[in-house]
């Protein structure tokens, strides 16, 4: 159809007429190829001017409308409504700007009026290839998400859900109320916040449209306005929501402590706690930061935090509890074990490690003094008997897993008694057998079946007499030869024999005169014991540096104390006899080389160096090895001549065997053999219930990363007391253990690494059965229309401001500390105090801490000067009698009723100074000033620089972004502005909603404001959403781009580079897809595709080009 | 020709056109350690720039007393460098012919000035001896156990010592002049 073009040219008063001469413009419009008619008119966008175009439309039957005027911007939607009343397509019209790019930019008139003719002209040609094009419609879901609980947040929940439709308020922290909730009274009314605050709250969490998910954060964001799909991340808090009733019998039972965040770190809170009273919901929530390292260092995962946590609170007997959970072996591992644990303590970061291992033994010895009730056996709930070769601890351990597990389990000990080498390698001086005896009593009691003297001639046997599964723990017993001539004498004796006989309470002949051979335990044991027997001169003998000694430092200084002498870096090299005595032992000096495979240095001999030592007896004590000749002929082993197994599941190459402890590893210490014997319990439970050995087995266990260890005093750690070496004949426990004053003081050292100690303690005492300690993060995936930011501000930390003292000088506070003094429910239930619990008599308040200020924020926070403001009314009110003094550059006073407090805070007495403080000292220059804090500024108004003492400074600090605006602003596709808040679609006209349509930002997140302030913003927010929500429906723009799909390539190089996200790939067809609702036609994609395969709709190459043409005319 | 404002002038030296965005705060006299001798302390000069009041403020003892210490650019909110303005106001004042009389400092200056030009390079005996001559001889009493001091530990020559080329640094210095510098 032929097209039939209209033209109309807007004087806009003496806009445009004043510089374009509009007569000759329509003049020459008029005589355009297709133009039916062409006009001017004073003002086209008025009702007569917009009646033209519909008149003639209607009579001329035009097809096409371009009209001359302003900005596109201003009245495109007005034209083109007008067309479409009159029934022709609105994108068949088009806008000439004769005004903003024409007439406002010049004075030359001939120029102007030459440019508007071309414009015109540009305008015409190209509206001749404008096509009719059809917006869309797409279904927006009612559901709303507001994404933080503060009062910005709970004001558009409430009003959102109040027209009955649903809401998601999405709450970070425990419970809603974000700063709010922190406040005391509220400028300028002095309103107790949390008196108008919590009714809100209240309302928010009872109310039956809001979901209100607190403890959760939103993970993804994807979709478009009308049809978003949020991810939302629920973290656990272990307690069910539901069941809590806030009786808080939890938190008096709890044994450790952190500082309250809510108080900003002024007063302590429980690991289980409730932010506030007035939390909504009122539940408790406990906070576990991860494991601990002591935990994640224990190869066995003891628990020592949840055990030092308790004993640190008097509660020995539950404390030990918590390691029966583990593991049965408190005073032998008390005693003995190498203690991982303590090498990973992050208190050792600060002064010295917990006494962990000390404390587990105290827990031992506690019971024992006061007496234990028999255990009560466990039933049985299962029929697959399991055999343990071996009583040593991988053997007890892993019996004591699976009794627990409803086993029956009996343990084969070829010796007399049981304990491997717990009871015949580790001598009495170190490990009582009577506290060794009474753990074998407790594990017996639970109903594990140990048959001493029961040696396994042929393990084949033990699956004949009915056992479904065997765990092989018979260690390594067996003494590495070392190879020298003379090693056969009588005389010469080896280690573990020697340990084993004495153990066994045999004799053993010694002579006076002992060299023991090694460097590890069995080593300093042997050498020890040998001592307590009798021998005059005892020395170790050892071919590396003392530093390099396997044994237990504290082990090789206590032989040191009693007398034995270590001669380090040599090694023997022929024992001296004469016949069978041993008359000497010839040795040779080493230094140390290149390292081994090991790592370790080599010790090398040094070329005639021998010596020869005056011994008559000789303990070799340089390695263990195992006895296969009880082994099943079908077993593999490995290189090293130990037994071979999987490292993850211990399954030897024998169906149904398993094996662990020093048979596997080699000679290794006790708490490793314990680890084992767990593990194989777990492999055995799933060998018998006929579960896959790997999948799904608990995985090892990380530690916490980071542990602050700020306000940490040092303070050392006790140490062991130990009995005196002159007193040490006898076989008497050398280690004397701590009193219960000493375990509580040193348990108290422990800087809690994961926060919530696993004790348990809440559970027992909670009654409403609330608490689940397995609870999960859960990701919950809902479907909203709108998404309302409110995600709040962050204080500025003034501690880069030295010169104002901020966590150098007692007495200066922030501005939230003091909110959170002045309260009520405060850590000092209201009262101002200083350091040391006095009142002040004078306080400074500093107002412009980090606003207005190009180091920091240059924007003026909004709210400081009104909260100093209140702050000085309530010190007064408070502490009678006080001075404020406050310091400041100007005052902004500028809301409703605020002149009107200022008037009154200066009636009560409060003096202002204008003069931004230089700095705070505490360094006096007369008597008057000593002992206060020194404000130093210039008093601008009188021009004179002044010292101004006070007792206390409380810093006004700026409102800023939250830390992780950046983050959150991607998550959102929020824009923000070069303060680091959040960015409004524009600044007058739309300050709530941003770029990205149905997503809003209201409240502090988008700038510093005051309570009013973000309330009003937070109902502008749920007024548009309502509106999008009540129309049901929004249109999609046309002028959006579209894929040809004949031409597409599938190149992808259009979705990487669309900054909308809207380009996605069909895997089907291999094209190229365009969301038109998320696309906003930028005509990025348009350009780029190398196939020329997008059409920018109203913006086609052809149309582009007649505009060109038309504008070069 | 309309004479240039008082705070074009200053705003004509780089650096000068920050103190458009003083907010009179008072931070530069709040940190200046001499700020108790000057006749304006630092915040008041500024003001006084903008407020036009040039012969008050050049023939004041005001920016001669700043020690360079930088307390005050540390510390200023609007990113000022009030040390840097005050070496430029004890430039104009110098060119105004305005110095003043209440600190030897710009008397000070001169003779150093003078020293370096004369020999290549400080003559200390000498411009001291001038400096006294200039403000107040029996000042130099004062001073005289120090300078016993310094000259008994060699610190203190008593004839100038001259670099070679005095000839050619003239010649710089007034090429200097010629192009519009060092006015």
């Amino acid at each position: 159809m032929e097209p039939k073009i209209g033209v109309y040219i807007c004087h806009c008063g003496t806009n445009i007429a004043g510089t374009v001469d509009v007569e000759a413009v329509t003049e020459f419009a008029s005589k355009l190829p297709f133009v039916t008619i062409a006009r001017h008119y004073m003002y086209m966008c008025s009702d007569p001017g917009q009646d033209l175009i519909r008149q003639d439309i209607k009579e001329l039957e035009l097809n096409r409308v371009v009209v001359a005027s302003c900005s596109p911007t201003l009245h495109e939607r007005t034209y083109r409504r007008v067309c479409q009343e009159s029934g022709l397509n609105p994108y068949l019209f088009e806008m000439a700007n004769i005004r903003e790019h024409c007439s406002w930019i010049t004075e030359d008139h001939a120029a102007a009026t030459e440019k508007a003719k071309a414009l015109v002209s540009a305008a015409v040609r190209r509206v001749y290839y404008q096509e009719p094009l059809e917006t869309r419609e797409v279904a927006v879901n009612p559901n709303t998400l507001v994404v933080g609980g503060g009062i910005a947040g709970i004001q558009a929940a409430l009003e959102i859900a109040d027209s009955k439709h649903e809401v998601y308020l999405v709450e970070r922290e425990p419970s809603v109320g974000g700063h709010m909730a922190q406040l005391d009274k509220t400028f300028p009314t002095l309103d107790c916040s949390a008196c108008i605050l919590t009714p809100k709250m209240s309302l928010v969490g009872a109310h039956p449209y809001i979901e209100l998910m607190s403890y959760a954060e939103v993970a993804d964001v994807s979709g478009y306005v009308g049809n978003f799909k949020v991810k939302i991340n629920k973290k656990a808090r272990y307690v069910d929501v539901d069941k809590c009733t806030g009786c808080s019998e939890c938190a008096n039972v709890c044994p450790v402590t952190v500082p309250n965040e809510f108080d900003l770190g002024l007063s302590q809170r429980k690991a289980i706690y409730r932010p506030f009273p007035q939390a909504v919901p009122n539940a408790f929530t406990i906070d576990k930061q991860g494991y601990p390292p002591c935990r994640s260092a224990c190869p066995a995962g003891v628990n020592a935090q949840g055990y030092v946590a308790l004993i640190s609170q008097g509660k020995f007997k539950e404390a030990l509890e918590i390691l029966r959970r583990t593991m049965p072996f408190a005073g032998v591992c008390g005693r003995v074990c190498t203690h991982p644990c303590e090498l990973e303590c992050e208190r050792g970061k600060v002064d010295e490690p917990v006494s962990i291992r000390a404390l587990k033994r105290f827990m031992s010895d506690y019971e024992m003094k006061v007496g234990r009730k028999k255990a009560t056996p466990i039933e049985r709930t299962k029929e697959d008997r399991v055999a343990i070769i071996g009583s040593g601890p991988a053997g007890l351990a892993c019996a004591y897993d699976l009794i627990r597990d409803g086993y029956p389990v009996t343990v084969f000990e070829a010796a007399a008694k049981s304990g491997g080498l717990l009871r015949y390698g580790i001598p009495e001086y170190r490990l009582p057998k009577k506290v060794l005896d009474n753990e074998i009593s407790y594990i017996k009691e639970l109903g594990v079946e140990i048959k001493t003297n029961a040696p396994v001639k042929k393990i084949e046997d033990v699956f004949k007499q009915g056992y479904e599964a065997i765990f092989l723990a018979t260690g390594a017993w067996e003494s590495v030869k070392m190879g020298i001539p003379g090693e056969d004498a009588k005389g010469v004796i080896h280690a573990l024999d020697f340990l084993k006989r004495v153990g066994l309470g045999n004799k053993v002949s010694l002579g006076q005169r002992v060299a023991v051979i090694g460097g590890g335990n069995a080593a300093v044991d042997a050498a020890r014991v040998a001592r307590r027997l009798g021998a005059k001169e005892v020395s170790i003998v050892y071919r590396r540096s003392r530093a390099e000694m396997p044994a237990e430092a504290n082990e090789v200084d206590a032989a040191e104390e009693e007398g034995i002498k270590l001669n380090i870096l040599s090694a023997p090299v022929k024992v001296l006899t004469k016949g069978e005595r041993v008359t000497g032992m010839r040795c040779i000096r080493m230094e140390l080389g290149e390292p081994d495979a090991s790592g370790r240095r080599r010790p090398v001999p040094i070329k005639d160096s021998e010596f020869d030592m005056d011994v008559d007896s000789v303990i070799m004590a340089v390695g263990q090895a195992i006895d296969k000749t009880a082994l099943p002929k079908e077993l593999e082993y490995t290189s090293w001549g130990t037994l071979a197994v999987d490292q993850v599941t211990l399954q030897t190459n024998v169906e149904g065997i398993f094996a662990g402890g020093d048979l596997v590893s080699g000679p290794a210490d006790v708490i490793a053999a314990i680890a084992a014997g767990k593990e194989a319990a777990i492999s055995v439970d799933r060998y018998l219930r006929g579960v896959d050995l790997k999948a799904g087995r608990p995985a090892p266990i990380t530690r916490v990363k980071e542990v602050s260890r700020e306000g940490v005093t040092p303070k050392a750690r006790h140490s062991m007391p130990t009995l005196d070496p002159q007193k040490r004949k006898g076989f008497a426990e050398v280690e004397l253990g701590f009193d219960e004053k000493t375990a509580i003081e040193e348990a108290k050292r422990c800087l809690n690494c994961g926060v919530c100690s696993e004790c348990l303690e809440c559970v027992k005492v909670c009654q409403a059965g609330a608490i689940n300690q397995d609870m999960e993060e859960e990701v919950v995936e809902v479907d909203v229309g709108n998404i309302i930011v409110a995600t709040g501000y962050d204080a500025f930390d003034p501690t880069p401001l030295y010169q104002y003292g901020y966590g150098r000088l007692d007495n200066v506070i922030t501005a939230l500390e003091f909110e959170r003094m002045i309260n009520a429910s405060g850590p000092t239930a209201g009262e101002v105090f200083l350091k040391d619990g006095s009142h002040p008599k004078t306080v400074g308040i500093i107002h412009c801490v980090g606003s207005r200020d190009e180091k920091y924020h240059e924007y003026c926070s909004q709210v400081c000067c009104m909260y100093s403001m209140k702050f000085s009314h309530l010190i007064r009110e408070h502490v009678p009698g006080a001075q404020v003094i406050e310091f400041y550059i100007d005052l902004r006073c500028v809301g409703k009723g605020f002149e009107e407090f200022y008037n009154r805070v200066l009636a009560e007495g409060t003096t202002f100074v204008r003069g931004r403080p230089a700095e705070v000292t505490n360094i006096a220059e007369s008597p008057e000033e000593e002992g206060k804090l020194i404000i130093i500024g210039e008093d601008t108004l009188i021009g004179r620089k002044r010292r101004v003492p006070v007792d206390m400074v409380v810093l006004s600090t700026a409102l800023q972004p939250r830390a992780d605006a950046e983050d959150v602003a991607r998550l959102f596709s929020v824009s923000r502005s070069a303060d680091g808040f959040f960015l409004e679609k524009h600044p007058k006209l739309d300050p709530v909603a941003t770029m990205n349509d149905g997503i809003f930002v209201v409240g502090c997140c988008q700038s510093p404001k005051d309570i009013p302030q973000s309330v009003a913003q937070a109902s502008a927010a749920a007024a548009r959403a309502l509106a999008m929500i009540s129309a049901g429906s929004i249109e999609i723009e046309a002028a959006t781009s579209v894929v040809v799909e004949e031409l597409c390539s599938g190149c992808k190089t259009c979705s990487t580079l669309c900054p909308y996200n809207a380009i996605s790939f069909d895997e089907e067809k291999k094209v190229s897809v365009i969301n038109d609702a998320l696309c906003k036609g930028c005509g990025v994609c348009v350009a780029a595709c190398p196939s020329g395969a997008i059409i920018g709709r109203h913006f086609t190459t052809e149309q582009l080009m007649a505009e060109i043409e038309g504008a070069l005319v | 020709m309309a004479e240039v404002s008082f705070i074009d002038e200053v705003c004509s030296v780089p650096g000068g056109e920050s103190i458009r965005s003083c907010i009179q705060c008072g931070v530069c006299t709040g940190s200046c350690p001499t700020a108790t001798k000057w006749d304006y302390p630092p915040r008041q000069a500024i003001a006084m720039v903008r407020a036009g009041l040039r012969d008050e403020l050049l023939s004041s003892n005001s920016m001669w007393f700043c020690s360079s210490c930088y307390a005050c650019t540390v510390r200023c909110p609007r990113d000022i460098k009030p040390t840097d303005i005050m070496h430029a106001l004890e430039v104009l004042a110098i060119k105004h012919g305005l110095s003043t009389k209440r600190s030897r400092t710009p008397v000070m200056y001169q003779c150093f000035v003078d020293s370096a030009k004369g020999n290549g390079r400080v003559y200390e005996l000498g411009m001291m001896i001038k400096l006294f001559l200039k403000t107040n001889p029996f000042a130099a009493l004062k001073l005289a156990p120090v300078g016993l001091g310094l000259f008994l530990h060699g610190r203190l020559p008593l004839k100038p010592s001259r670099i070679k080329g005095v000839g050619e640094l003239k010649a710089i210095l007034n090429k200097a002049k010629a192009l519009g510098g060092a006015k």
